[in-house]
């Protein structure tokens, strides 16, 4: 029995998908080698530019841990469906495992490092640990990411909101109801 | 002993963890290293007949590609190495999803694109993958780690033919997968025959033990091996065990000569590490009209494979919790075309909710409060009563299950009918042989070393707790180092067993070390404690001094900073595994328009011995039943008939509870110590809470409803 293998794999789809978004969204259009297609892109993430040289396929999750070595953000399923990956584009929570790195030239990254002030943690981050709303720690960067926007957005209205709006991360050690408290904690802390 | 030990103190890796400092597995940069990525089978059951890399080798960044035809050669370990066969040593197929090719690469992108150029052919035969599909080839198999998979206590047959009372019901549960959001990962890093893995590991002692075993046909010995897991992503058993990848890694790194680095996908995640098997039970209960239970039958039959036999998930609550003359167990397996299976939290849940879910059928019959039932069963004597009498005290006051109209349907709230359950919980924890070394610097500060994990349960900071209680120290001038095998051999963090293993040398170590310190200050004409009795000499918050005279006082920092060299002590403890209980109530909504089902609320009382740090214990039980409801309502893996294949490897189609899905869970704690424990009276605890959750869920549903369900996932479609 031969396993049957369509011409196109997953990754052939990204990758042409990615040229094409690269191509269309880029003011400067990176120069793209022909060895592969390994170009060099700038990256600004918590408030710092990186140069770094990768493939158009790079998703920005990748960038980030195997290339700038910010291994804050965590990688769990690599297709979108636990959150561990949440980071801030332009203020906005998005999951960096389904977005290319060079797509997010130009845009203002935000990671779990770049949150506390020096020495001063960011209030979600300090009602994350008074709230105890972790265990493992591996979805954590990734929830605190996605309740900096959260309370951001305003979905911190009720504690049947913050469930809702908080549903996209899962935690499976399960610290959900201290996610909720802390969740509601910093947004009352917070000058919106 | 200054009051640290049992306060709910804020976790020491706290900061670490919510910076994004904290360092996994998978987080660590290893100069040079390269990028490897598994190829699995797409066939369970036969044979690789043709397998062709050139196309993957030819493509950009690739340095290797490993098959049956090529790896390195390695010695089969054994327990805790599961599954009774090594991938890539030959072309035989176990199941599907099993390593046929191991592609290694400059880059993660070229790794993972290079494998889709590997062709692989088989000769492929038809898998079993349903235990309904071979239901006659049932067997009892050998005893596992020393455990027999039958026991009989009175004559069971004879008492439940006799009995006044019978119910007699078949429970079931579907395999279902540990999903931690770290997925598995290690690293090897080679340095002639010595080698270091950054693994994500629940026992480092346990995996080097099986890495060195897997390459003592290179020479390499247990010394050689290092495994460093600082901080693991979850785990919950899927990480106990160690599995081909990791060995598989290792192998590539030598031969490759450079360190290499596999992330397992989450899709592989569901073949490549082990799962809770499919379960069919059988059980006969039986029972005077007092609901005094005097039969139990209970024969459980789960999914084996064809090289490994063990049985994970025992009927110990069958045999334990109710005190029933007559009882006969038998843990009986059916050989199927799948993956091993193993060890997944709270193991026992399988067979707990069979039993908790018959005696509220039983309480139901006999029209007897299942409360009242439970309590008419409880052993008079021993170690499994302790105090759960008082568990379900306070958990039914906190509830208020007084007010529970017992007839099903009776209860309504708008347009749902509001269901109200209750299940014992239970769990067997184990002990594993530890140490732990503790130094007394120079600065007065003080540093444990344990080679034990955290996985999330608050190791790091009930050690500091303990430790910096010991010495009488701030717990700030306390640090916890785990996850080195060059500590001190130490637990596995599984079994419920790290905190009854672990705190007993912790303890000892600081007791020992503050004994040190002061027999050095009264040995000191420098101390004002020079002269003073060792004995009278008491330590808190870093002082030192008689007592009743806290102005004749020396510190840590002056006695150690005078004697010029660090103390270093080692602490050691046995302890005995056991059993903790505790009770849970369960409010369920049930909407009878969409046939929607939701758990409203959770209250638990629980009796874990002493409660070392109750922020900690509290989020082991939130934990826990949030998993009982994941177990209840939506956990299950779907294996295809034909290929024996997972039709739902990913987090969107095997549903694991979210924020949204979850009540909020009151809990309470008896806190009284266990006699019988050596760690400071805590008894082992993390998987107890959850046990009972599933039958509590079932209970109440039939209490909503009026429909018994028993078998699991209890999904929509059930009932409609
Ligand atoms: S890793 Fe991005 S959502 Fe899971
Ligand atoms: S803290 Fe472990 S997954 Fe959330």
């Amino acid at each position: 029995m031969t396993p049957q293998r369509s011409a196109y794999t997953r990754r052939t789809v990204l990758k042409s998908t990615a040229a094409a978004t690269a191509v269309t969204h880029l003011t400067s259009a990176p120069a793209i080698a022909d060895d592969g297609g390994t170009s060099e892109i700038t990256l600004s993430v918590n408030g710092q530019r990186h140069r770094v040289a990768v493939e158009p396929r790079v998703t920005l999750l990748d960038a980030l841990r195997e290339r700038l070595g910010l291994t804050g953000t965590k990688k769990g399923c690599d297709r979108g469906e636990c959150g561990a990956c949440t980071v801030l584009v332009d203020g906005e929570r998005i999951k960096s495992c389904l977005t290319l790195a060079v797509m997010r030239q130009g845009a203002e990254i935000t990671t779990v490092e770049g949150l506390a002030r020096g020495e001063e943690l960011h209030p979600v981050q300090e009602a994350f640990i008074r709230r105890d709303a972790f265990q493992c720690g591996a979805c954590t960067p990734g929830q605190i990411m996605s309740a900096v926007a959260c309370i951001n957005e305003g979905h911190t209205g009720s504690e049947a909101e913050i469930r809702e709006w908080m549903s996209g991360n899962l935690c499976r050690c399960a610290a959900y109801q201290n996610i909720v408290a802390a969740v509601a904690d910093a947004a009352k802390e917070t000058p919106r | 002993m200054t009051g640290l030990v049992g306060r709910g103190v804020a976790r020491v890796d706290g900061r670490a963890k919510v910076t994004g400092a904290a360092r996994y597995a998978a987080d660590n940069e290893v100069t040079g290293v390269l990028h490897g990525h598994l190829v699995l089978s797409t066939v369970a059951r036969g044979e690789i007949t043709e397998i062709d890399t050139s196309a993957a080798l030819a493509q950009p960044g690739v340095v290797a590609v490993y098959t049956h035809r090529d790896m390195p050669r390695l010695t089969l370990p054994s327990f805790p190495f599961l599954k009774g066969f090594l991938p890539l040593q030959d072309a035989r197929i176990h199941h599907n999803g099993q390593p046929v090719a191991y592609v290694v690469a400059e880059t993660l992108e070229q790794a993972q694109e290079a494998a889709n150029h590997v062709r692989v052919r088989y000769r492929a035969e038809r898998p079993t993958a349903h235990l309904a599909d071979a239901l006659g080839e049932a067997f009892l198999p050998r005893p596992f780690r020393d455990r027999p998979n039958e026991f009989t206590r009175g004559d069971a047959a004879a008492a439940l033919k006799a009995a006044e009372v019978r119910i007699e019901q078949d429970y079931t549960s579907p395999t279902m997968h540990h999903n931690p959001i770290e997925p598995h990962t290690s690293t090897a890093v080679w340095n002639g025959n010595s080698l270091t893995l950054y693994e994500s590991a629940q026992g480092i002692i346990f995996t080097r033990g099986v890495v060195a075993k897997a390459f003592e046909g290179f020479g390499v010995r247990l010394e050689d091996v290092r495994i460093i897991s600082p901080y693991l992503g979850g785990g919950f058993g899927a990480k106990g065990p160690t599995w081909p990848h990791t060995l598989i890694n290792a192998a590539a790194a030598r031969a490759i000569g450079r360190p290499v680095k596999v992330v397992l996908t989450r899709a592989q995640m569901f073949t490549m590490n082990g799962h809770r098997a499919e379960y069919r039970r059988s059980l006969r209960i039986g029972a005077t009209r007092q609901g005094v239970l005097t039969a139990i039958v209970d024969t459980s039959t789960g999914q084996l494979t064809r090289t490994e036999e063990s049985i994970f998930n025992t009927s110990d609550s069958t045999l334990n919790l109710y005190a029933c003359p007559n009882v006969h167990v038998r843990q009986m397996g059916i050989r199927l075309d799948l993956p091993s299976s193993s060890y997944m939290r709270s193991p026992e849940t399988t067979a707990h909710f069979g039993l908790e879910t018959a005696m509220d059928e039983l309480a139901h019959e006999l029209g007897i409060d299942p409360v009242e039932l439970r309590i008419r069963n409880l052993p008079a004597t021993g170690n499994t009563g302790n105090h759960l009498q008082e568990c379900y005290r306070m958990a039914a006051k906190a509830f208020g299950w007084a007010r529970r109209d017992p007839r099903p349907r009776s209860m309504r709230d708008g347009n749902e009918y509001v269901g109200w359950g209750v299940a014992t919980e239970t769990h067997t924890y184990s002990v594993f042989p530890s140490s732990a070394g503790l130094t007394v610097g120079v600065d007065g500060r003080a540093t444990l070393r344990a080679a034990t994990q955290e996985i999330g349960t608050g190791t790091y900071t009930v050690i500091t707790q303990v430790v910096a209680d010991g010495l009488g120290m701030p717990i700030e001038h306390v640090t916890t180092l785990l996850g080195d095998t060059t500590y001190p051999p130490a637990s596995l963090s599984a079994a419920s067993a790290t905190m009854a293993s672990v705190i007993g040398p912790a303890s000892h170590a600081a007791q020992s070390a503050r004994d040190a310190v002061i027999a050095l200050a009264v040995a000191d004409p420098r101390s004002p404690l020079h002269g003073v009795p060792a004995q009278d000499v008491v330590a808190e918050r870093g002082y030192l001094f008689p007592r009743g005279d806290r102005g004749r006082r020396d510190t840590y920092h002056g006695v150690m900073s005078r004697h010029g060299r660090p103390v270093e002590v080692t602490g050691s403890k046995q302890n005995t595994g056991g059993r903790s209980h505790g009770a849970v109530f369960v409010e369920v909504r049930f909407d009878p328009r969409l046939a929607a089902l939701r758990v409203s609320r959770v209250v638990a009382a629980y009796d874990p011995g002493r409660v070392l740090n109750h922020r900690t214990a509290h989020g082991q039980v939130i934990g826990g039943v949030t998993w009982g409801i994941g177990f209840a309502l939506m956990e299950h893996t779907v294996v295809d008939r034909n290929t024996a294949r997972v039709v739902n490897p990913n987090l969107s189609t095997y549903l694991v509870p979210v924020c949204a899905d979850t009540p909020s869970v009151e809990s309470f704690f008896v806190d009284r110590p266990a006699e019988d424990s050596t760690a400071l009276g805590a008894r082992g605890f993390g998987e107890t809470p959850g046990t009972g959750v599933p039958a509590a869920i079932s209970n109440a549903i039939f209490h909503a409803t009026g429909r018994r369900l028993r078998d699991v996932p209890f999904t929509q479609d059930k009932l409609l």
